[in-house]
């Protein structure tokens, strides 16, 4: 890894789908610096945050369409062991991740597979309901061979 | 993003650059609608230039491959980059859709 301090990145996101590509570049620009190359793993990691966010846009906020509603992102690069920790807050309703079905993989579903690929895609993933909002907080080790947390 | 419609012979083909995602998404659902709408319909939606693909592209593209169904049509996908071909996979969704390395041999089944 290129990076040999920890590196901490803060986004405070409009609640909005069309600003949600600026958290993929803001985290293939952090693992560029790092040296995490591999295009697969920067994916992965682009998809399971964009898809916390999506669920933050489109089921927290969802009875509100209020300006003001924001998503905060930290990001954080650990060099030992390499890792991107990834943290996010919304103000909005909270969910039970439990009571989300798991989509049935024996055919092709429409919906279902936003918190699957969080679960499947990150080494840990933790949600907490608390009385001001929704925190999720994500890590995904950056060398092969990391045992599944 | 950029959508890039085109038909060629009995194919509706429409290219997808940049992201497809839920922010671009509604447009895609759009074009599929309309493309899909017609029995025996025969579809192609070009992924080579798609640089990221979420869940809500996965249920747009799910959505439109369905209805094609329905009515009897063909709907089929081409040019995965790795990254997204990957997530076909761990959803098993490469089981469900009809892939093609690219356009050419898409079309070559899909219009014979």
């Amino acid at each position: 890894m290129s990076l040999q301090h920890s590196e901490v990145i803060r986004l405070d996101l409009p609640a909005r789908h069309a600003y949600l590509h600026l958290l993929s570049e803001t985290i293939a620009e952090l693992l560029r610096q790092a040296g995490a190359s591999n295009e697969t793993l920067v994916y992965n990691i682009q998809l399971a945050a964009h898809e916390v966010c999506t669920n933050i846009v489109s089921h927290a906020y969802r009875n509100r369409q209020r300006n003001e509603d924001r998503i905060n992102v930290t990001l954080t690069f650990h060099p030992q062991p390499p890792c991107l920790e990834i943290e996010l807050h919304d103000n909005g309703e909270t969910f039970d991740p439990e009571l989300v079905p798991q989509p049935n993989l024996s055919e092709a579903q429409i919906h279902g597979y936003g918190l699957f690929l969080i679960r499947h895609l990150m080494d840990r993933v933790i949600y907490t309901a608390r009385s001001d909002g929704n925190y999720w907080h994500l890590v995904k080790y950056l060398e092969p061979g990391r045992p599944q947390l | 993003m950029e959508m890039k419609p085109r038909t060629v012979g009995n194919v509706a083909v429409l290219a997808i650059e940049g992201r497809f995602d839920a922010n671009t998404a509604p447009a895609v659902q759009q074009w599929l609608e309309q493309a899909t709408a017609a029995p025996g319909a025969r579809v192609l939606v070009d992924l080579s230039e798609t640089t990221f693909v979420d869940s809500t592209a996965l249920a747009t593209l799910v959505s439109a491959m369905k209805r094609c169904q329905q009515g009897q049509g063909a709907f089929a996908l081409c040019g995965l980059r790795r990254p997204v071909l990957m997530i076909f996979e761990l959803t098993r969704l490469d089981k469900a859709f009809n892939i093609f390395v690219d356009a050419d041999h898409a079309l070559a089944v899909l219009n014979a």
